[in-house]
């Protein structure tokens, strides 16, 4: 692991990553104090820790949802910390997958043009946004609900037609922010038995959970605390890797 | 930079817009209400004014754009005085004479035609039924000048001319109040006490009031025209007239005068050159100068400033409609916060917000529009049915009215749009 890393630049890297509102001013509210964060490829990392300790804010900064105040974050080397808004909005639709707990479906739309969203900014053509999405649609499970609009399906289908959503340009990051949150435990399990799959097929997934059980089945989690890293884990092998920043 | 995605994309943004559209089937007519009627007055008021100028334009072609009209007017101080009613010899006498004429056509230039008409009112018997009419002596030249085309027989001849013929052309109508029921070419007619022939008819004249001013006819008068040498020999210049007992008489050398200038640019200067001439040797104001063209341009500038206020007036519901649009879009932009975000996070950028937005409001104004200029020409022939105006809808109001409603629509729309544009994305998303 440590010897691929040394060759080829992680996937994602935070460095001294800070988040604080209104910076500058007397009342500078600092979230995030100073994130190194090292993700390589394939990793599926479980990000855990008390409400309000910055996991949601930290999953926007790597979401390219938001800018960092200071520090840098590089996506495969590259620096994304400068990139004007058009530039993020496009990394986002290649390169990022978004999974949310509330699932953020477009009421009015069906579960195929939900899933062709990310598509359709992406510019691909029509016929073949159609192909791909029915694909993806299908791949979760959901063919015989394409039509359906979001308010005629179950909290399970929601969050199955947003993971094909957030798979539909082969993103190299998939960013979960508690994907079970909303979903009772059952069908809880069949979404992580999704993710699992994905790992599996050697996607990089960062997944935001409250719930130890489910953390404790990940490869690597990192814990937060009021803004920081308190601790970088790998379980099963249980070998801790970077020390926590402190 | 790449185009915005909904100009690369434009039909499928505009299928998004017309759904949303229809998913507030109310909301979306009641803002539509707004542009339809404000299309809708603009269209109409635009061609109420073409309609004007139009009419404005063809009543005074009916009296040729390049011709100066002279008239003979007896002169306002010259009322029968004392003198003139104890002598029962007195003639008046003013107005144009064949002096004049000569004068005229040596001085002035620019002129291609210059034509005399002698006016004789007399009556026209036909059998025991007889009318006051209006009999003018006129050569061939003015015949054709002034379009009269006989839909019956034939048009005065320059041979009727040269022959002094005694040979008449008249309106349909002279022939029914004279309860004419035969075939009415051949027929003969007693012009006052002279036998006329009939050799063509005329459908009746239907002549604006100015063009009546202009040739100083009365409503409803009933014209008769005959050759000009005819009206010469047979009745002569002295108008004799009969009123209430005491009579009166009148010798006018030359009743009308009409001047064809060889173009319009020359009208006004001809117009100017034979008043000069004309102001040598009339001391009294017995003549009169009527120069369409000038009546058009005066009338055309009071018709212009009539024109934009009305449409200024109608503009001012469009305005109202734009303020609807800009409404209505404000809420929708706030009600679909959570799908800006949404469609931010997948990768939307700024501009395909805003485009997604603005291209409801074109859709808005595309349809407002259509609709508006089915209302426009609807309130149009609501207008036209009731004042008897005359109006057009021309390809020129069509499209400004399109244009109008859809710069509205966008210029009210980005505002909302370039709200809905700047949301923060993880705000929208809340
Ligand atoms: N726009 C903002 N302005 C000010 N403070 C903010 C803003 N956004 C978030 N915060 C604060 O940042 C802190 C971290 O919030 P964040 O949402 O990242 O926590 P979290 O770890 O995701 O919590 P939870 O587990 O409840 O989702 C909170 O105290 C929150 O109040
Ligand atoms: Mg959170």
């Amino acid at each position: 692991m440590n010897s691929s890393a040394a060759s080829s630049p992680p996937l994602i890297q935070l460095e001294g990553v800070v988040k604080s509102y209104g910076a500058g001013s007397a009342e500078e509210l600092v979230i995030l104090h100073g994130i190194d964060l090292c993700i390589q490829a394939g990793d599926y990392v479980g990000l855990v820790g008390a409400s309000g300790s910055g996991k949601t804010t930290l999953m926007n900064l790597m979401g390219c949802m938001d800018r960092p105040t200071r520090g840098s974050y590089r996506i495969n080397g590259q620096d994304v910390t400068s990139l004007d808004d058009d530039r993020l909005s496009a990394v986002r639709n290649r390169s990022i997958g978004f999974v949310f707990q509330s699932f953020q479906l477009v009421p009015e739309l069906s579960v195929l043009e939900n899933v062709e969203m990310p598509l359709f900014y992406a510019r691909v053509p029509r016929r073949e946004r159609r192909r791909k999405a029915q694909e993806l649609v299908q791949s979760v499970g959901l063919g015989h609900r394409m039509q359906h609009v979001p308010s005629k399906l179950s909290g399970g289908e929601c969050q199955r037609t947003a993971i094909a959503r957030s798979l539909a340009n082969d993103p190299v990051l998939l960013l979960a922010d508690e994907p079970t949150g909303n979903l009772d435990s059952r069908t809880g399990e069949e979404i992580l038995a999704l993710f699992a799959q994905l790992h599996e097929r050697k996607r990089t997934i960062v997944m935001v959970t409250h719930n130890p059980e489910i953390a404790a089945r990940l490869p690597r989690i990192v814990e937060m605390k009021d803004g920081r890293i308190l601790k970088d884990s790998r379980s099963g092998s249980s070998q801790p890797l970077v020390a926590a920043s402190a | 930079m790449a185009k915005p995605l909904a100009v690369a994309n434009a039909g499928e943004t505009f299928l998004l817009a017309f759904r949303n559209l229809r998913r507030n089937k109310l909301r979306t007519l009641l803002t539509l209400l707004g542009m339809i009627f404000g299309v809708g007055s603009v269209i109409a008021m635009l061609s109420v004014g073409a309609g004007a100028q139009a009419e404005l334009l063809d009543r005074i072609r009916e009296l040729g754009v390049q011709n100066v009209i002279v008239n003979s007017v007896r002169p306002p101080q010259q009322t029968r005085d004392e003198k003139s009613s104890q002598d029962s010899d007195w003639i008046d006498r003013f107005g144009l004479t064949d002096a004049d004429r000569l004068r005229i056509e040596r001085l002035c230039p620019g002129i291609d035609q210059l034509l005399s008409v002698n006016l004789v009112p007399d009556r026209v018997w036909h059998g025991s039924s007889r009318l006051d009419a209006t009999i003018l002596g006129v050569p061939p030249a003015y015949v054709s000048l002034f379009g009269l085309v006989p839909t019956l027989g034939r048009t005065l001849s320059e041979l009727d001319e040269a022959s002094a013929s005694s040979v008449c052309l008249v309106r349909r109508s002279l022939l029914r109040k004279l309860g004419v029921l035969e075939e009415p070419l051949g027929l003969s007619l007693k012009l006052g006490n002279f036998p006329f022939q009939v050799v063509g008819v005329l459908e009746d004249s239907n002549y604006h009031e100015q063009t009546l001013a202009a040739l100083n006819l009365e409503a409803g008068a009933h014209e008769v025209f005959i050759p000009h040498a005819a009206s010469m020999r047979t009745f002569g210049n002295l108008v004799y007239k009969e009123r209430g007992g005491t009579s009166e008489r009148t010798r006018i050398e030359v009743d009308r005068l009409v001047a064809v200038a060889s173009s319009a640019d020359q009208v006004r200067t001809v117009a100017r050159v034979i008043d000069a001439i004309l102001s040598h040797g009339h001391e009294q104001e017995d003549y009169q100068i009527v120069v369409p063209l000038s009546l058009l341009e005066q009338q055309e500038r009071t018709q212009r400033v009539f024109s934009v206020v009305m449409v200024l007036i109608a503009s001012i519901s469009l305005v109202v409609g734009g303020i609807g649009i800009a409404n209505i879009m404000l809420a929708t932009v706030t009600e679909r916060t959570r799908e800006v975000g949404i469609r931010r996070a997948m990768g939307a950028r700024r501009s395909d917000i805003l485009a997604q937005f603005l291209t409801e409001t074109v859709a808005i104004g595309l349809i407002g529009g259509l609709l508006g200029l089915g209302f426009g020409m609807a309130a149009l022939q609501g207008i036209v049915r009731t004042t008897g105006w005359k109006a057009e809808v021309g390809p020129t109001a069509i499209m400004v009215s399109m244009g109008i409603s859809c710069a509205v629509a966008v210029i009210s729309g980005l505002y909302p749009a370039r709200r809905g544009a700047r949301l923060d994305p993880i705000q929208a998303l809340r």
